[in-house]
């Protein structure tokens, strides 16, 4: 088991952060997802492999979310991140279950945070409406800071009560390995199932459907043979 | 350009992306201060009102409505222009990038990290998406600068439309390959009849959020299940 010192503990707030304003703020680019996020959560943990496993198992997840308009969504990035630190430096078949309950919550709780967010971004647009309708060039500005900074807060934040609650979890989670293996299962098969809804849902009936297929033909053949 | 990978950094359920198009206008419109100072202020009022769309297309209104104010088009019908690209590029941008070209890419990525690719499918993923969406923002705020108030026949005459329906059957042929592999790559290490376990999870999932939906999400299930294993397990059975 990994001990999160804080050598590990200030990269991962950071990363968290990073991750947490990439996934709509700014720059948008992808390093949000969690397969990215996890792998190089791992990596600053010291255990690529339990953050790519985490990183995968939440990709599946994240394959059920289309962020269209103004729909509400988890928010897996700090999820991840925080999932991974507590998993590192275990065997994955028994950590990654508890890993992935904690990263779960985490998610839930950022999607909230997000709407926190947009709420207090509209408040601060009220508050300098006439200065926007003046078309005040520096109103605009500090508007666009304020609303990065309150993201980059609400990921720094959600990042630091993961890892909190991980270093809890890690010295108080009393279970046998048992119960460890079968939530890791619950854990695989779950977001199994959330990647394929994802996948049905996006290919409706439509010709993408028997692509859908195809595909699915292909990866079992190229299990089979791997 | 670069102002237009922060478009998103005041959303809000008001004006939506309006600010982030307001701060991504800013350095475009600077010229016009010196031209028309009246006029400016009025652009920069209206380049912060309501607007939404997908980020990664929001380059063609920022041009064409950049355009428009040079031009010294009428204001209301500038705001026409605006609300009236609202849809399009919202529809085609979440098909092209979120429904198309991000699904693809992580089929594929996952494909790879599951065939012992490791970092590379990661750098491939984040290069290849990142490539792409930085010349199309490149090509969307030059495309929509061109054409002004004619962007929309701009569009319909570029390679979005044909792009959209490329990318899709890609992105569900590898997302298909993707689903059995990763199931193996973890599956493979507990065995069959945990496996099998595992599957059936994967099918109440899939069956319980379907009936469900949208009260019980894949999270929410995945949750609950974990909840009910533990108190079945703290109960001896």
């Amino acid at each position: 088991m990994i001990e999160l010192s804080p050598e590990v503990v200030i990269p991962l707030l950071v990363w968290g952060t990073l991750v947490g304003l990439d996934l709509v703020s700014v720059p948008q680019a992808m390093i949000s997802r969690p397969l990215v996020a996890g792998t190089v959560a791992g990596w600053l943990a010291g255990d690529v492999h339990t953050g790519v496993r985490v990183g995968v198992v939440f990709e599946l997840f994240a394959l059920d979310v289309l962020p269209v308009g103004a729909v509400r969504y988890p928010d897996y990035g700090p999820a991840t991140v925080a999932s991974v630190a507590l998993g590192a430096g275990s065997y994955w078949q028994l950590s990654l279950g508890l890993s992935v309950a904690l990263g779960l919550v985490l998610a839930m709780l950022g999607g909230w945070t997000l709407q926190l967010v947009r709420r207090s971004n509209a408040r601060a647009i009220q508050s300098r409406a006439a200065a926007l309708a003046a078309g005040e060039s520096s109103a605009i500005r500090r508007l666009q800071y304020g609303g990065l900074l309150r993201d980059a807060c609400r990921g720094f934040t959600l990042t630091l009560l993961g890892i909190l609650l991980a270093i809890v979890l890690k010295e108080n989670a009393r279970l046998d390995e048992q119960t460890h293996l079968a939530l890791t299962l619950v854990a695989i098969g779950s977001s199994l199932a959330a990647a394929a809804n994802g996948a049905f849902r996006s290919s409706g009936r439509s010709a993408r459907f028997k692509w859908l297929a195809a595909g699915a033909g292909a990866g079992v053949l190229l299990a089979v043979l791997a | 350009m670069l102002r237009l990978f922060a478009v998103q950094g005041t959303w809000n359920y008001e004006r939506m992306l309006g600010v982030g198009m307001g701060y991504a206008a800013e350095p475009l419109l600077e010229d016009l201060k010196a031209v028309d100072p009246v006029r400016h202020g009025e652009a920069v009022a209206r380049s912060a009102e309501f607007f939404n769309c997908n980020p990664n297309l929001a380059g063609l209104a920022l041009g064409a409505v950049t355009r428009a104010e040079y031009e010294d088009i009428p204001g209301p019908q500038i705001a026409r222009l605006r609300t009236a690209l609202c849809s399009p590029l919202g529809a085609m941008g979440d098909e092209l990038f979120w429904a198309g070209l991000v699904p693809a890419l992580m089929g594929a990525a996952l494909v790879g990290v599951v065939l012992g690719a490791g970092w590379w499918a990661i750098a491939g993923f984040i290069l290849a998406y990142n490539g792409i969406r930085l010349w199309t923002s490149y090509w969307s705020l030059r495309l929509g600068m061109q054409s002004g108030m004619r962007v929309g026949s701009a569009i319909g005459a570029s390679w979005l439309p044909r792009a959209i329906e490329l990318i899709g059957p890609v992105a569900a042929f590898t997302i298909g390959a993707a689903l059995p592999l990763v199931a193996a790559w973890f599956l493979t290490a507990f065995g069959w009849p945990a496996g099998i376990g595992a599957a059936g999870v994967a099918m109440a999932g899939i069956a319980l959020t379907r009936w469900f939906a949208p009260f019980l999400t894949p999270v929410r299930f995945a949750l609950a299940a974990m909840i009910f294993l533990v108190i079945l397990r703290r109960v001896g059975v």
